[in-house]
């Protein structure tokens, strides 16, 4: 084993060793402010993993948009609703701390014989390294066109419907009729169903011939 | 929403249209070089491919309406109010008719084979974008009533159109996730609209999180695909690398893939969301999400599980058969229960989608053409009773089901477009949807699908029921029972605007589906063109009588 296999063999135990434990700890610390940090120490892991593959393109793609946007993001929502708040202990909490174990270990092992009793026999076309951000330009702009040019309708749209759900209202009021609004359902909110005191479908059934 | 944002698109659209035009595709792909299939033999198959572009004019027409509805948003709620519609009217008829134009066309290929506008996919467009426009119709009134954005509500519904269209017809799995995520992230937003109301909000939540959970699990499912093929997610690339894929990690595949099928088409157990999410959003979107964003998951599943998965026909039909078994009985015997008209109608959505799912099991022409026929006939009897439903809870504010006791009295139109609408949905003679059901059930039975057929007849009989108590609750009522809304009912009058469409719309409905039953021949042949026009239908239907002689 050449000295750069075997640098290239360690730096891939050292970043999945970081992945691993990382993970671990997202999942497991009670703390949520930790939570999040670790969970940008595992997408920096990752990136570190892409640029071992020679998919530099990626890796800085999830710098920018894991650890740079998405994380940011969690972690204002953390500050943002920082509020003390004693939680009620929910009953069964062991059981189903099993359950759900046993149900990821589940999967783990389904996708462990999955991956291992596949021939992987193509290993697809060889890694172009530098050459990667004009292949998937080139991509973007011929066979992916209709994909890319529909990402930019789902990115309009999302934007516009989040600046939608968020702003304050300038108006309040029916446009056509004038009457005041409460931007709420037309369907008024019910009560709840054994405290309805006209609960006329139970009889009409019974009395069906 | 500021000017520059509904500005860039509209910017970026004649360069993206110009583009389309005159692509040099082939120049192109020799730059590309090293595309995986560039071996001289294959070479003139790949210049053969073009861009066609008139594929998708249709959609382009549903973008160039939302971008003008942004446009004309900008010039304030009276103006949207004024002009919205129209421009919708517009994009939508527009894109029906292209899509008419696009019947029986000579099948090509587009965008490099991410496309593919056989009779199928245009079958299904039509359904989809119909089911927007009626929607759309009875829509208004209720959007300005509740004193939410009209503009923007359009625009997005709009989207989701685009992406349940795109989704129709994509071949490629990248397409394929790109427009089942504009479908669904414009399906949230929808939901959560009426933002001051807890109930939409929580619909909205509860929407995206089970939504992107099973947008992940879809990926899970394309990313094995795409590693059995070795780098190509063409869905040709990936039908021809299961037929050769061992099978565990090909079943996973399937899993994965079904497992959002099912989510999209709301099958049991895949559920949980329907009926809280019919309950808190704004009823039209309702009625968009029960006929639309089901069709386009059917298409998806056609796509998919019939045009992929031919190896594995048994696993999946089995997976089927159970699903398809547990909406008919669940979705039928929870609906009983209800006393909100709108999560009966969610409830009897994921009972009809059971129904649905007889055609996909079955695999033959008969099955697939009336999975086809049974989606057009659902259109319009689902959307007229939504019609009604929407109706009803404009002039009194209520969608309970004992709220509408005694309402023929009072408004005979409401009382015979519902009654005619549910008794359609459960299949009495001689409504469109009788005629639907029963060349289901045909298909069904002479594919041998004897159980799927028994446990279909009995849960219609179970749902004509509860369609029939909601009938005799408006009918049979003295006037001094009528509930205490119908006894306040206010004067119908049709004056304020936004009502002559919802009226429209309703009659419509109502008459197709009372008259389209007898008249119903030229559906027929159309649902058996929409198969017969479909290479990969007609590829499945040979194979599966091939294995059933053999």
């Amino acid at each position: 084993m050449s000295i750069a296999d075997s640098t290239q063999f360690l730096c891939f135990l050292a970043l999945s060793a970081a992945v691993l434990l990382g993970a671990l700890g997202v999942v497991l610390l009670p703390n949520i402010v930790y939570s999040a940090f670790l969970l940008g120490g595992v997408f920096l892991a990752v990136a570190g993993l892409y640029l071992l593959l020679n998919a530099s393109f990626v890796a800085a793609a999830q710098m920018m948009i894991y650890v740079g946007a998405v994380n940011v993001l969690i972690l204002f929502a953390i500050m943002l609703v920082n509020k003390k708040e004693t939680l009620a202990a929910i009953p069964g909490l062991g059981v189903r701390r099993i359950l759900s174990g046993a149900v990821c270990a589940g999967l783990l092992g389904l996708l462990l014989r999955v991956d291992f009793t596949t021939p992987w026999a193509l290993p697809g076309p060889v890694s172009i390294g530098e050459g990667a951000t004009i292949r998937i330009g080139e991509h973007l702009f011929s066979d992916y066109l209709l994909p890319f040019e529909l990402a930019s309708v789902l990115l309009l749209m999302a934007m516009i419907g989040a600046i939608v759900l968020a702003r304050r209202d300038v108006f309040s009021s029916d446009v056509i009729t004038g009457e005041g609004v409460d931007q709420g359902l037309i369907e008024k909110a019910r009560t709840p169903l054994l405290l309805e005191k006209n609960l006329q479908i139970q009889p009409v059934l019974e009395k069906t011939p | 929403m500021t000017l520059q944002a509904a500005l860039e698109p509209v910017l970026a659209l004649p360069a993206f249209l110009a583009l389309a035009h005159s692509f040099p595709t082939s120049s192109l792909l020799a730059a590309a070089g090293a595309s995986p299939a560039a071996s001289p033999e294959a070479l003139p198959a790949i210049t053969a491919l073009q861009i066609n572009a008139g594929a998708i004019a249709p959609e382009a027409a549903v973008l160039v309406a939302m971008l003008a509805c942004l446009l004309v948003d900008l010039a304030g709620e009276k103006a949207a109010s004024r002009w919205v519609p129209p421009i919708c009217y517009a994009g939508l008829g527009a894109s029906l008719v292209l899509l008419a134009l696009q019947w029986n066309a000579p099948l090509q290929p587009a965008f490099l084979g991410s496309f593919l506008p056989d009779n199928l996919s245009i079958a299904f467009r039509g359904v989809v974008a119909s089911s927007t426009l009626l929607s759309l119709l009875i829509s208004w009134r209720y959007v300005e009533r509740s004193g939410t954005p009209v503009g923007e509500y359009a625009a997005i519904l709009l989207a989701a159109t685009l992406g349940a269209m795109v989704l129709c017809g994509s071949t490629d799995l990248v397409t394929i996730f790109v427009s089942l995520e504009t479908l669904s992230v414009a399906s949230y937003l929808l939901a959560g609209y009426m933002k001051r109301d807890a109930r939409s909000s929580e619909a909205s939540l509860k929407y995206l999180l089970v939504g992107s959970a099973a947008a992940a699990v879809f990926l899970y499912g394309a990313s094995l695909l795409y590693g059995l093929t070795g780098g190509s997610t063409s869905l040709d690339a990936v039908a021809l690398a299961l037929q050769t894929a061992t099978t565990p990690v090909a079943a996973l595949a399937l899993v994965f893939v079904l497992a959002t099928v099912a989510f999209k088409i709301a099958a049991v157990p895949f559920h949980q969301w329907t009926p809280d999410v019919y309950e808190g959003s704004p009823t039209p979107v309702v009625a968009f999400l029960s006929v639309g964003s089901k069709a386009a998951g059917f298409a998806l599943a056609l796509r998919i599980l019939v045009g992929c998965f031919e190896g594995f026909q048994e696993q999946w039909k089995l997976l089927f058969t159970v699903l398809a078994i547990l909406s008919m009985v669940l979705g039928n015997i929870v609906a009983l229960a209800q006393t909100s008209m709108k999560r009966m109608l969610a409830y009897s959505s994921i009972g009809q989608a059971g129904f649905v799912m007889i055609g996909l099991v079955c695999g033959t022409k008969d099955g697939f053409a009336a999975m086809v026929l049974y989606m057009a006939a659902y259109l319009f009897m689902n959307l007229g009773a939504f019609a009604c439903i929407i109706l009803f809870s404009l002039r009194t504010g209520s969608d309970r089901i004992s709220d509408y006791a005694g309402l023929y009295q009072k408004d005979p139109l409401i009382t015979l477009g519902l009654s005619l609408c549910l008794l359609s949905l459960g299949g009495i003679p001689p409504m469109l949807g009788f005629f639907a059901k029963i060349y289901l059930f045909f298909a069904g039975w002479a594919d041998h699908q004897y159980l799927l057929v028994v446990v279909g007849l009995v849960t219609s009989v179970v749902s004509i029921y509860y369609y029939i108590s909601v009938i005799k609750m408006m009918v049979v009522k003295e006037p001094q029972e009528a509930s205490d809304v119908v006894k306040a009912y206010p004067p119908i009058t049709w004056a304020v605007e936004g009502m002559q469409p919802l009226r429209a719309a309703l009659i419509t409905c109502v008459v197709i589906t009372a008259v389209g039953g007898i008249l119903s021949n030229p559906v027929f042949s159309w649902a058996s063109t929409a198969v017969t026009g479909t290479p990969m239908l007609q590829r499945a239907i040979t194979l599966a009588s091939a294995t059933s002689l053999s």
